[in-house]
């Protein structure tokens, strides 16, 4: 007999629901919610023919301890014990801040939450952070500071009634296709499409207007088309005066990218500038999307500071169909993020600096806090060999493949004193380890993901979890135990109890209340119907102002050359999930596409002699893989593009660990490199 | 057959729970706001309802993911292998006609001259009881299909809602089987029972919100072969599945060996989709070397190489999911309009 599990899907951050057909412990069918709002009955391929990874007989069944560089089987408590004994050592010989912990944006709020109160009240250390690191830690500071929030401002149903749409730095149709649809619904309905990418994505065909800036000009187009706006008086001043500060600043900087200098910079005619501007500012319900073309740059914080001040230059923020919209990647970056893993914040976005809040945790916690911020995944990775971080625990993350520069991450991983690591496959992360724990997949646990519109949505538990593994908050637990700290719940809904109690934002929420379904946060109480726009009244900021930044350009940190005279961008594909670890697991999607590939302009194939389809080599200062080449005409000449999903052709090994200085998200999106024939 | 019935409403449920004793019986049900099939006794049964699962009652026949054989290898010379078959016995209330008529064509493809045994041995022990649709659904088209809102064939017995009971009708042997086990919880039809339902269908057949002159479409379509409708149709498809997927005659599918023990793996068949730039991929490539190809093949394979292939019924029941389930809104009674209209 096959049962019917209500669940969210464990891939993007678009939050669809369906329900999994369930036979004999294993997933075997898959119906989409047709009541869901952002479903509607709809699903993406992932969604549909995404779960077979999680039978996989691959699946780590049973915990790992190594010995003399191989893995045996343990029991679960000498698993512990061993982790429990590390931690305790290298605690009190080099203090609680040598120590580590990645958290994961796959993983439950509850898991989040949990993980990061190991980190501060169990072993004594904010160095908790996670893979949003890698994407939206831009987006959590740049929103931050302008509107006060560092989410999604709008509900993606909204989207769908938009009148002006300026996609920037987001192919939506491949990383949130359920976001893709409501765009493409918009349009239908005679929306205006604005699509800014130096790719010319699908969405690019149904635009209003298309155009390709170079790689990490969006400061400088934005600037322009802010300029076009003051210049035609296409702005909102009243809302600029009544609502927002520090206006003067960025007209006086905006003044100077007339579209000339603009289209110098961004290599896009002055014309088109112009159009865009106009377009966007015209509109009485003007959004903006994007995502990590906007955040991986060293200028990720400026480029997303540069959407809010055109979002509020315009008065399009603080309404039905309007904002700053950051798509979110992961299922539940959004909650990682809200839970607190992250090294300055508790859940909430509460400060660990801020004796009051500081205070609130250690009586909810009955242990003393650390009060200094911690470090970030990709600072932890660099304080390796200087021996300032000496054991990581990560649970759920494969930094090897997800993170910049592969083999500098994997040379760090390998000089650690120890590392575990808990996952639900033995990824090239786990292989490094000292210790491996089987957590299981999102089909094996009850909890709850935020999606990217601020959505909390339920997780059920659909099968037994395979072999031996246990819930990941299960771990957490009995791992603290061992460590002589009583975390004790009965069921994620537990935990959740704790998190509304102490989490501002998510007061109101419930188990009991998400079974009517999802709720937005901020939900401050029990009857509070959850928020799904942001900022209607006043801006979340300390005063209720937004505020204007003048952002002046910079470059990418490394631009071609004579030696490396390409730019390399990477991402996603719609088939995949980051580091392959469950997709490629999963049959058809492997089978759509089982290699790594880099996508070449037609005219730079052609003037290397390469044809398409040929194995090509590609070498950056750091590295170099061997893939095919796909010639393409919807590229820029001088840019190569490779998902960064395939490990045996890593595109990770080519990026640079150049950060952005505040948010240190890596700059994914530009690096130099060569290409030649093998 | 024999005469028409009545059954009151309350009653079906005893019906349907003495069925029960000797076989799984499913029905459509309404939960969290979402119409599935479920089974009886872990589900409710609703009073009434509109429209039809997004998933059609095919994958009760070729389930989404099946087992095939297993085998296993340790012994290099006698290879042990076990084929898995599937004859329990079923019964399927509140089938719309619309997915009677996708079950008579999976039928025609997989009972013909090929027969496929997986499919064969569960058709076999199922049966299927239809509902008649008093009110069509949105995005479905049947009526143009003739193959709704009101079923004329391919039932084993028919329901129609006519309030506080339905008209029963059986089709078959089977049908009037399962009603004789419990004779007792029908009566025979009045003349205003039969004419209350004919009415209704009358008042159905006037409430479509889609309609597509198919005979037209039809025969324009090796026209069309050229037109760059098929481009400009296809050029937002994510190739998401779904409309594959959920069709109830969509029905091919791809095969992977899933290890499941050291030297032993099992042979899974699943749903594949003809939308995908992976379906049958051989040595080299897609065939259909595009989305625009790719979509004309799906309505081709409907509306001309199965009524080509089978008798000459067309391979699309109307029954619009394909229409729902896309994410960007591709449209197969907008996409038969064209062509109608060229
Ligand atoms: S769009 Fe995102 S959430 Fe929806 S099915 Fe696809 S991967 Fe899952
Ligand atoms: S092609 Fe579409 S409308 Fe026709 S039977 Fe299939 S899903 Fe239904
Ligand atoms: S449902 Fe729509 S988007 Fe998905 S494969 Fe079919 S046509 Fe393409």
């Amino acid at each position: 007999m096959q049962s019917k599990v209500l669940t969210t899907c464990e891939f993007c951050g678009c939050g669809c629901n369906f329900y999994l057909g369930v036979e004999d412990n294993s997933l075997t069918a898959v119906y989409p919610a047709t009541s869901h709002p952002v479903s509607q009955g709809r699903l993406c391929v992932k969604g549909w023919m995404g779960h077979d990874y999680v039978n996989s007989y691959e699946r780590l069944k049973t915990p790992l301890i190594k010995e003399r560089g191989k893995f045996r089987e343990a029991s679960w408590d000498e698993a512990y014990k061993l982790i429990a004994d590390k931690i305790q050592q290298t605690k009190s010989q080099y203090g609680s801040d040598s120590i580590a912990v990645f958290s994961s944006a796959k993983c439950t709020n509850e898991e989040n939450y949990l993980l990061q109160k190991f980190a501060r009240a169990v072993i004594g250390t904010n160095n908790v952070d996670h893979c949003a690191r890698l994407c939206h830690a831009s987006t959590v500071l740049g929103l931050s500071q302008t509107f006060g929030s560092g989410a999604m401002t709008n509900a993606i149903g909204e989207i769908g009634k938009a009148e002006v749409i300026f996609i920037i730095g987001s192919n939506t149709s491949e990383q949130h296709p359920l976001v893709a649809s409501q765009i493409v619904a918009a349009v239908k309905k005679g929306a205006k499409l604005v699509v800014a990418d130096p790719r010319e994505i699908q969405l690019a065909k149904v635009a209003t207007l298309y155009i390709s800036q170079k790689p990490g000009t969006d400061v400088a187009l934005i600037n322009g088309m802010l300029n076009v706006i003051i210049a035609e008086d296409l702005l909102d001043k009243e809302f600029i005066s009544q609502r927002t500060e520090g206006y003067d600043e960025l007209k006086e900087l905006v003044a100077g990218f007339t579209p000339e200098k603009t289209s110098e910079i961004t290599g896009i005619p002055a014309d088109k500038i112009i159009e865009a501007a106009r377009i966007y500012a015209k509109g009485q319900a003007s959004t903006i999307i994007y995502s990590m073309g906007i955040t991986q740059h060293t200028t990720g914080v400026d480029n997303v500071i540069s959407c809010a001040n055109l979002a509020m230059l315009t008065g399009n923020v603080g309404k039905e169909s309007t904002g700053v919209n950051p798509l979110r990647g992961q299922n539940n970056v959004q909650g990682a993020c809200d839970m607190g893993a992250l090294p300055n914040v508790y859940s909430g976005y509460q400060a660990v600096t801020n004796e009051e809040l500081r205070q609130k945790f250690e009586k909810a916690w009955g242990v003393k806090l650390p009060a200094e911020v911690g470090v970030t995944v990709t600072d932890a990775i660099n304080k390796i060999e200087s021996k300032d971080i000496r054991t990581i625990y990560i649970m759920g993350e494969n930094p090897i493949i997800s993170d910049p520069d592969s083999n500098h991450t994997e040379q760090a991983l390998k000089s650690l004193d120890f590392l575990a690591v808990q996952d639900i496959f033995l990824t090239e992360t786990a292989k490094l380890a000292d210790v491996v724990l089987p957590g299981v997949s999102f089909a094996e646990k009850n909890g709850t993901f935020t999606s990217t519109e601020r959505k909390v949505q339920r997780v059920r538990k659909a099968i037994e979890p395979v072999g031996l593994s246990r819930p990941d908050w299960k771990i957490i637990t009995e791992l603290a135990a061992f460590l002589g700290y009583k975390m004790e719940y009965d069921s994620p809904s537990d935990i959740m109890d704790e998190i509304a109690k102490f989490t501002p934002s998510y007061g109101g929420i419930s188990y009991d209340r998400l079974e009517e379904g999802g709720l937005c946060w901020p939900c401050p109480s029990a009857d509070h119907p959850g928020t799904p726009y942001l900022h209607k009244e006043q801006f979340a900021r300390p005063g209720g102002k937004g505020k204007f930044f003048a952002v002046p350009y910079r470059a990418p940190a490394e631009l071609p050359d004579d030696e490396y005279p390409l730019t390399l961008t990477t991402g996603r594909i719609a088939f995949h999930w980051h580091t392959g670890t469950m997709t490629r697991k999963s049959w058809t999607l492997d089978r759509e596409y089982p290699n790594g590939y880099v996508e070449i302009n037609n005219n730079d194939a052609a003037k290397l002699g390469i044809r398409n389809k040929a194995m090509v080599k590609v070498t950056s200062r750091r590295g170099e893989i061997t893939l095919q080449a796909k010639a393409v005409n919807t590229i820029q000449e001088g840019l190569l593009f490779i998902p960064f999903h395939f490990a045996e052709a890593a595109a990770n090994k080519l990026t640079a660990n150049n950060l952005d200085p505040v948010a240190k998200i890596p700059e994914y999106k530009v690096c130099a490199v060569k290409l030649e024939g093998v | 057959m024999s005469a028409t019935r009545i059954i009151d409403k309350k009653k079906l449920a005893d019906f349907l729970e003495t069925l029960s004793s000797d076989c799984e019986v499913i029905i459509p049900t309404v939960e969290d706001g979402n119409l599935l099939f479920s089974e009886l006794g872990s589900s409710k049964l609703e009073d009434s309802f509109k429209g039809r699962p997004i998933v059609s009652p095919k994958e009760y026949l070729f389930p989404q993911k099946e087992k095939i054989l297993a085998f296993d290898t340790t012994d290099k010379v006698n290879v042990d292998i076990k084929a898995y078959t599937n004859d329990k016995k079923r019964v399927i209330w509140g089938i719309r006609p619309c997915d009677l008529h996708g079950i008579k064509t999976l039928d025609a493809i997989y009972l013909s001259d090929f027969v496929d045994t997986y499919y064969q041995a569960r058709r076999k022990n199922t049966i299927m009881m239809g509902l008649n649709c008093n009110e069509p659904c949105e995005t479905c088209f049947c009526n143009s299909c003739q193959t709704g809102p009101f079923a004329s064939e391919a039932y084993d017995v028919v329901f129609t809602d006519l309030g506080d009971k339905y008209l029963v009708k059986v089709g078959s042997d089977a049908g009037q089987e399962a009603v004789d086990k419990i004779p007792n919880l029908f009566a025979e039809a009045t003349n205003d029972d039969e004419k209350k339902a004919g009415e209704l269908e009358e008042k159905s057949k006037q409430s479509f919100q889609r309609k597509v002159d198919v005979d037209v479409a039809k025969q324009n379509l090796p026209e069309s072969w050229d037109d760059a409708l098929w481009a400009e149709e296809s050029e937002m498809c994510i190739l998401c599945g779904g409309c594959n997927f959920t069709c109830p005659t969509c029905h091919c599918f791809n095969i992977e060996d899933v290890q499941c023990g050291e030297k032993a793996s099992i042979r899974m068949r699943y749903w594949d989709s003809c939308q995908l730039g992976g379906f049958t991929q051989m040595a080299a490539e897609n065939t259909r070397e595009n989305q625009a190809a790719r979509l004309r093949q799906r309505i081709f394979h409907k509306y001309i190489y199965t009524p080509d292939k089978y008798d000459g019924a067309i391979g699309c029941t109307g029954c619009g999911r394909c229409i729902e389930v896309c994410p960007v809104n591709i449209d197969i009674t907008h996409i038969l309009g064209r062509v109608a209209s060229k």
